[in-house]
């Protein structure tokens, strides 16, 4: 994947008002003018003093500061403006991948790729890109204060929120989905701890390490994305080209999450994962399903090929679960959950549903529910999650990074 | 004088307020006797002359030189043991519901407080009959120039215990407890109202005695009020009247409230325009026929339409580059 020259720093885009996504091609050209060329995969050194320099007045204009958090495969800073210390930035250091000779891991990469792009209010902001001395890639993005959905979600002992919130918090994920796929992006990590918050209560969707484009119908795409809670029954299955609405399952499972204050699928493997969904929302079969048993994965799961075909869900149970969010909630809930994904919603038929409209309606994001205790103790929250990813109590294992071009 | 005498401590007799004025019987006889008024002009009699007179239909009350017609369905029965008061409450209602400013309508308190003097003059008039037809005019105007204000206020209103209701229905814990703390505030501030209402009217009633004089210097106050405004503002009365408000409060701000919020947008007002093309339902492309035909392709979901806005919108975007790239190296 010839990934080459990175623009630096990013025009920034009104909050509202029309939006135009930069078409993908736009990326092998220069929109920022002359201030480019941060970090080059490809060896043409032509540029490289040219490059070096301005990589190192890019890096200049931030100050680094303490260690707000540690992922998977990057390290995040606090920072500020050099000129102006109250402009805040968080400095996320994509660790070094052995595997990369040049330094630089793919999904920092795609971060880089898709983040530009999209400029939108519940989308973070990437500021900057610019490269460290040892090669590390720095991406300086909008710093986000407030922790994310998942600490509010667990926190039941100090946060609670209700169905106006809930509305809120799923409308800005459905807008950022939704202008994502109108951008052809597909985010494929959509999860709580994804759902990065600011200090005004807007939620951000966040961590585009897994993203890509919508593919090209000869390219296979990798089934093996999307944290296991939230993927659909598609990429259990191990389709190879499959389409936006796999985000649209992932928002089902925030969506249920989001009421019940506990994950709705928490499957302890794949298998166990499949049986939930079946257990929950009923058998995939050729029926609800036409094409089903095609898919390569389809046959390989016990609670499919077992005996037992368990019926949709009845409404009763439904009403049991989610009754808070009334009969439309439940109605636009189960089309985002929907088995066959040709009968899921889209993001835009998300958004085009009447529920939003419904009472109550959202809270304004000022008014939204935060997690207490102050920055303190919400930086502690942010160390500890991030060092608890990896081992077996957190959020499930993670999905592997590492992507498969097919 | 009977009241007098009961003062006194003379022995119980039947006093007025036991027997109705019309048909002379009294509660002495009848204990379950109950005497109902109507507001058209509040001469009180019992249940049973009522049934009697006003069951065929509107006529005119029986009391002696009261020449109101009354119709039945508007009889109802005696709140308060003083008709004056009975009268009072009537007249606040009506006066309230017009005057309904609410506080951050204004300027500052002082306006506010201003505000609230003019309507309870106007109030005091209508009570003791002082100036009625003037201040009925004054009324209907100020009604007829303010509808808008009026309605939108009765509005906002009865949305405040509206959406309170709702929101507490619909919403868990804390976010009810804290609504229920506002609805208590809420709660409390209009019992205070109430209450500071009622001390107005509990004084007069249990001031039976002095009702009279107090009634009196009330007169006389208002009377000086009233034509130290006639003499001082007597153009302004003339023309305000002219413009058909009658009534003109100080501090009143110009619809200075955030205006009615707009309806919710799940788009959050983001439109996203691909500009150089419409998407067509098909596009006859051997190359897309076996994607859009394998079932494979189906059931995983693959949406060929995602893959052709996207093929031409960086299509019809490298164009715009190049052209772009062309004209700067020139
Ligand atoms: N823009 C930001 N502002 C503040 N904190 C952030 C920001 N981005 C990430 N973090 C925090 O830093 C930690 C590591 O981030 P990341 O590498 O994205 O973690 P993960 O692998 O869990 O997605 C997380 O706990 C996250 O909450
Ligand atoms: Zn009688
Ligand atoms: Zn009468």
């Amino acid at each position: 994947m010839a990934v080459s020259p990175l623009p630096g720093t990013m025009p920034s885009a009104g909050a509202n008002g029309s939006l135009k996504p930069r078409p993908l091609t736009m990326l092998t050209s220069n929109p920022a003018g002359s201030n480019s060329l941060v970090a080059n995969t490809q060896s043409s050194n032509i540029n490289t003093d040219i490059s070096e320099q301005l990589n190192e007045e890019e890096r200049r204009r931030y100050v680094k500061g303490k260690k707000l958090g540690e992922g998977t495969y990057a390290i995040v800073y606090h920072g500020h403006h050099r000129d102006n210390p109250s402009k805040l930035v968080a400095i996320k250091k994509i660790k070094v991948n052995a595997e990369f000779r040049d330094g630089l891991s793919f999904d920092a990469i795609r971060e880089v790729k898709y983040l530009q792009e999209l400029s939108h209010p519940n989308i973070i902001a990437l500021h900057s890109v610019f490269s460290s001395k040892n090669q590390n890639l720095n991406l300086v993005l909008e710093y986000l204060p407030l922790g994310d959905l998942e600490g509010v979600i667990r926190d039941t002992k100090s946060v609670h929120y209700g169905l106006a919130d809930i509305k809120a918090w799923m409308n800005m994920l459905a807008r950022a989905v939704w202008f994502c796929h109108e951008s052809f992006v597909l985010h494929r990590d959509i999860k709580p701890n994804n759902l990065l918050i600011a200090a005004d209560g807007e939620v951000k969707l966040a961590d585009f390490g897994l993203s890509r484009s919508f593919s090209d119908p000869y390219l296979n795409m990798t089934y093996n994305v999307i944290t296991r809670w939230y993927r659909p029954p598609e990429l259990f299955f191990k389709a190879r080209h499959y389409s936006g609405v796999v985000d649209v399952w992932s928002m089902g499972c925030v969506f249920a999450e989001l009421i019940l204050r506990t994950p709705y699928l928490p499957g302890g493997s794949d298998m166990d994962q499949v049986t939930l969904i079946c257990k929950a929302l009923g058998t995939p079969t050729e029926q609800i399903w036409p094409g089903v048993e095609m898919l390569d994965g389809y046959k390989a799961y016990a609670a499919i090929s077992s005996e037992a075909v368990n019926p949709p869900p009845p409404k009763q149970q439904l009403q049991g679960l989610f009754g808070t969010i009334g009969g439309q909630g439940i109605d636009l809930l189960l089309s985002m959950l929907a088995l066959d994904p040709n009968k899921r919603a889209t993001s835009k038929q998300v958004l085009q549903h009447e529920w939003w409209l419904t009472n109550p309606r959202p809270s304004k994001k000022e008014a939204l529910p935060k997690k207490g205790g102050g920055l303190e103790k919400v930086g502690e929250d942010l160390k500890r999650r991030g060092g608890e990813i990896g081992d077996g109590d957190g959020r499930g294992e993670q999905v592997a990074r590492k992507l498969n071009f097919g | 004088m009977s009241r007098l005498s009961l003062k006194n401590g003379a022995p119980k007799e039947i006093s007025d307020e036991d027997q109705c004025p019309v048909c002379k019987s009294s509660r002495y006889l009848n204990r379950n006797m109950r005497f109902l008024v109507n507001p058209e002009c509040y001469h009180k009699m019992c249940e049973s002359c009522v049934d009697r007179l006003f069951s065929s239909g509107p006529r005119v009350c029986p009391v002696a030189g009261c020449n109101r017609t009354l119709r039945r369905q508007r009889f109802r029965p005696q709140t308060f043991e003083d008709i004056q008061i009975e009268r009072e409450v009537d007249v606040r209602k009506r006066v309230a519901k017009v005057f309904n400013r609410r506080e951050d309508e204004f300027d500052s308190l002082l306006d506010y407080n201003n505000y609230l003097n003019e309507v309870e003059d106007l109030t005091f008039n209508l009570i003791h009959k002082i100036d009625v037809d003037a201040t009925e005019k004054k009324l209907k105007a100020y009604e007829e120039a303010n509808k808008a204000a009026i309605r939108e206020n009765e509005v906002l209103a009865s949305q405040e215990t509206q959406s309170l209701q709702a929101q507490e229905a619909a919403e868990k814990e804390h976010a009810r407890l804290r609504r229920e703390a506002a609805l208590r505030e809420a709660e409390e501030e209009r019992r205070e109202r109430a209450e500071g209402r009622l001390d107005v009217i509990n004084q007069l009633a249990r001031g039976e005695g002095n009702a009279d004089e107090i009634a009196r210097q009330g007169r006389r106050t208002l009377l000086k009020k009233s034509t130290a405004r006639r003499v001082g503002t007597g153009d302004e009365m003339d023309t305000s009247d002219s413009a058909g408000t009658g009534l003109q409060f100080k501090g009143l701000r110009r619809r200075a409230r955030p205006e009615p919020e707009k309806p919710f947008e799940p788009f959050g007002e983001v439109t996203v325009e691909h500009e150089y093309f419409v998407l067509k339902g098909h596009y006859a492309w051997d190359f897309l026929d076996t994607a859009r035909t394998s079932q494979t392709y189906r059931a995983g979901g693959y949406d060929i339409s995602e893959y052709c806005s996207r093929a031409l919108t960086d299509a019809f975007a490298g164009l715009a580059v190049f052209v772009g790239e062309e004209q700067t190296a020139t």
